[in-house]
């Protein structure tokens, strides 16, 4: 029995491979997406001007103390509710994006308050601009401390992509959950799905390790 | 939009989500304090010198850090079964928070030893101490001080993380939202309250996070 | 008292003790200097094992050090070591720092090692701060504590790896004080410094090592006026210099 569904296996295993693609485009998408906008949203959060500071604290806060797979409900749900109709590829997406980018914002907010008061001042003193001191000066040291957990956020981000399966993205986990029905080997099947989550986010953990070691010098 | 927000259908619906609230709580409680024991178990055969526990420890914990959890349930929901185990959903999803959380504990618990200084140990060697004391005084006392908040985060992680049981219809407080919204079509007043009482969850123990940094982090000796 | 007998240890490719062969006799003052790299540091870890060594012996109180069956919690009881960067336990408070040993090692009551533990506080001349936790005290009263840690044990040896090195120059004559104290009991001591003024005042014997090898010893006059090899005199002057 065992063996007939492995050649079933076998022969749907292209249907694998396009879940494998669509993960790995919403993944690319949002970790551009997130990055960009976690940032912004990083630079604001670790500058003076409280009421935007507040602001993105909020939202941090609201994204941080939910789980992500209620977000997605709200998104998908809610959005139609007050006129704006997403179809689920865009509104997995728009949700990755919400979460995704309040993450990396704390970790570019943690990054750039590391650096030592001192280096800002130097920097104005030398008639540099906001936002040349941020690229020139801030920035640049920041990501030493930034680059470590960013990455390990981005395969946390890849991982998450999972849960956008419950709106009914064919992406790796919903094939997974769609084949399960047909071929009733729950170990095979998952084993398989966990297998290419593997493939991507394993190279990417060595990465982050690697990071940490080498910027912890 | 927020103005037509149906307050009075969430009061009909209260007691529905304090049960799924109280059974979110029961299944974060239950399950960290198994992951507690797994990671420790993990963690110490991880580190420890025997290459018979120390590898499939770490063929463990990689390959929970780098597949999603819910292919983790997944896995156990529709693979238990195969293997002729007839687990109720429950039961079944606090296994997979167990596993999950543990391996992330085993990590956290290796930084926080390897986080205290060669130097202590060294000077725990050159006083006469042997292993066990040098674990008990030196290294653990201190490793606790760098280890409680990250386990604290990880406590709020494994609370959100309990939303992806509603999946496997196990009655928790997303399930309750996804109920109220199959039987009345008012996802907004499901959700939002949904979320709400996440974000009590998570400022409870969020406040309990910061206060431990405060109190517990060492102050560097030099 | 102590002996070492044709050592040899290799890090890697490097060989950081070549064929070190040296005797220490009971209250004598030892004073090891050289430049950084040069060994001395490891020398003396040696002794108390903190370091392995590949070839040769080392014998304290006809104990050979690195032997599989020598019982090392004995051995390190009887030799205190004092740290560069002292390495106080910052979780515990002076006190319990310095009973630490004689309560887990020695297994004495708790009465009985706080006795102990305040005479040692007393000889630094720390009574005062015993329940004090590392992080309030000076880098100075840090390393006293750390000396009275190493002598609550009421060890035959005492060994110091760069005690001064990490300190700001005006608390560098507190810790020397307590040495010279320490010195004036009669005991055995190893200490690796560039204090020369130390060196000249109590040390009996100075030796110098070099990529390590033992180039010189003698007495401390000797050795600082009349150093014999080249190496030796640019080392003097360059501290001299500095």
């Amino acid at each position: 029995m065992m063996g007939f569904y492995f050649s079933r296996l076998v022969e749907i295993y292209p249907f694998f491979l396009k879940g494998l693609w669509m993960t790995s485009k919403i993944a690319f998408i949002s970790l551009v997406t997130c990055t960009l906008i976690g940032f912004v949203l990083g630079v604001i959060r670790s500058s003076n001007n409280i009421i935007l500071k507040r602001i993105v604290g909020v939202y941090v806060a609201f994204v941080r103390g939910t789980p992500f797979v209620v977000q997605i409900f709200i998104i998908f749900f809610i959005l139609p509710d007050w006129g704006l109709q997403l179809d689920a590829f865009p509104a997995a997406l728009l949700a990755m994006a919400i979460m995704g980018s309040a993450f990396i914002c704390e970790i570019v907010a943690g990054g750039i308050n590391s650096i030592h008061k001192g280096q800002w001042e130097a920097a104005t003193s030398s008639g540099l601009t906001m936002i040349q001191q941020l690229r020139l000066v801030i920035v640049p040291q920041a990501m030493k401390v930034i680059l470590p957990p960013l990455v390990g956020q981005y395969v946390l981000l890849i991982k998450d992509t999972s849960v956008v399966s419950v709106i009914g993205v064919m992406e790796l986990t919903r094939v997974g959950w769609v084949t399960v029905v047909r071929i009733p080997e729950g170990l095979m099947v998952f084993s398989l799905v966990g297998a290419l989550y593997f493939s991507i986010s394993y190279p990417l953990i060595l990465l982050s390790n690697y990071l940490e070691r080498k910027m912890a010098i | 939009m927020l103005v037509d927000f149906n307050f009075r259908i969430i009061f009909e619906y209260l007691p529905l989500f304090l049960t799924g609230l109280r059974s979110t709580c029961f299944i974060a409680v239950v399950s960290i304090a198994l992951a507690l024991a797994t990671g420790i178990i993990a963690c110490a055969c991880r580190i420890s010198g025997v290459k018979a526990i120390k590898y499939p420890a770490i063929a463990y914990i990689e390959i929970i850090r780098s597949t999603p959890l819910l292919v983790q349930i997944y896995f156990l929901y529709f693979g238990l079964p195969t293997l002729g185990l007839r687990v109720p959903e429950l039961q079944t999803g606090i296994l997979a928070l167990m596993l999950n959380s543990g391996a992330y504990i085993a990590e956290i618990i290796r930084a926080g030893i390897t986080s205290v200084d060669d130097g202590q140990l060294e000077a725990g060697t050159a006083s006469g101490l042997n292993y066990f004391q040098r674990m008990r005084f030196i290294i653990l006392p201190q490793a606790l001080g760098v280890t409680i908040p990250p386990l604290l985060g990880q406590n709020i992680v494994l609370v959100k993380d309990s939303a992806l049981l509603s999946l496997i219809s196990v009655m928790e407080l997303t399930r309750c939202g996804q109920t109220m919204t199959s039987e009345r079509f008012m996802p907004a007043e499901a959700f939002f309250t949904v979320a709400f009482f996440y974000m009590c969850i998570y400022f409870c123990l969020k406040a309990l996070a910061d206060w431990s940094q405060r109190k517990l982090i060492f102050r560097e000796a030099y | 008292m102590i002996e070492f007998k044709n050592v040899n240890k290799w890090f890697g490719k490097l060989h950081v003790l070549n064929n070190i062969d040296l005797k220490i006799s009971k209250g004598e003052v030892l004073v090891i200097c050289g430049p950084s790299g040069s060994g001395k540091s490891t020398l003396i870890r040696c002794i108390n094992r903190l370091e392995k060594i590949q070839k040769g012996e080392i014998i304290v109180n006809n104990t050979p050090v690195h032997d599989k069956h020598t019982n090392l919690t004995k051995l390190r009881a009887q030799i205190g070591f004092v740290f560069q960067q002292f390495h106080l336990y910052p979780h515990m408070t002076v006190l319990q720092n310095v009973m630490l040993a004689p309560v887990n090692v020695k297994k004495l009551a708790k009465s009985e090692a706080e006795k102990i533990a305040l005479e040692k506080l007393e000889q630094v001349g720390l009574t005062e701060k015993s329940s004090a936790y590392p992080a309030q005290l000076s880098g100075g009263q840090q390393q006293r504590v750390a000396i009275a840690r190493g002598l609550t044990m009421s060890p035959e040896i005492m060994l110091f790896d760069e005690p001064t090195s990490a300190l700001d120059p005006e608390m560098i004559g507190e810790v020397l004080d307590v040495m010279v104290n320490l010195v004036s009991e009669g005991m055995t001591m190893c200490v690796v410094t560039h204090e020369m003024g130390f060196a000249k005042k109590v040390a009996h014997r100075v030796l110098f090592m070099d990529e390590g090898k033992i180039v010189e010893t003698g007495t401390p006059d000797d050795f600082f006026d009349n150093p014999k090899t080249d190496r030796a005199a640019e080392f003097i002057s360059k501290i001299l210099t500095h």
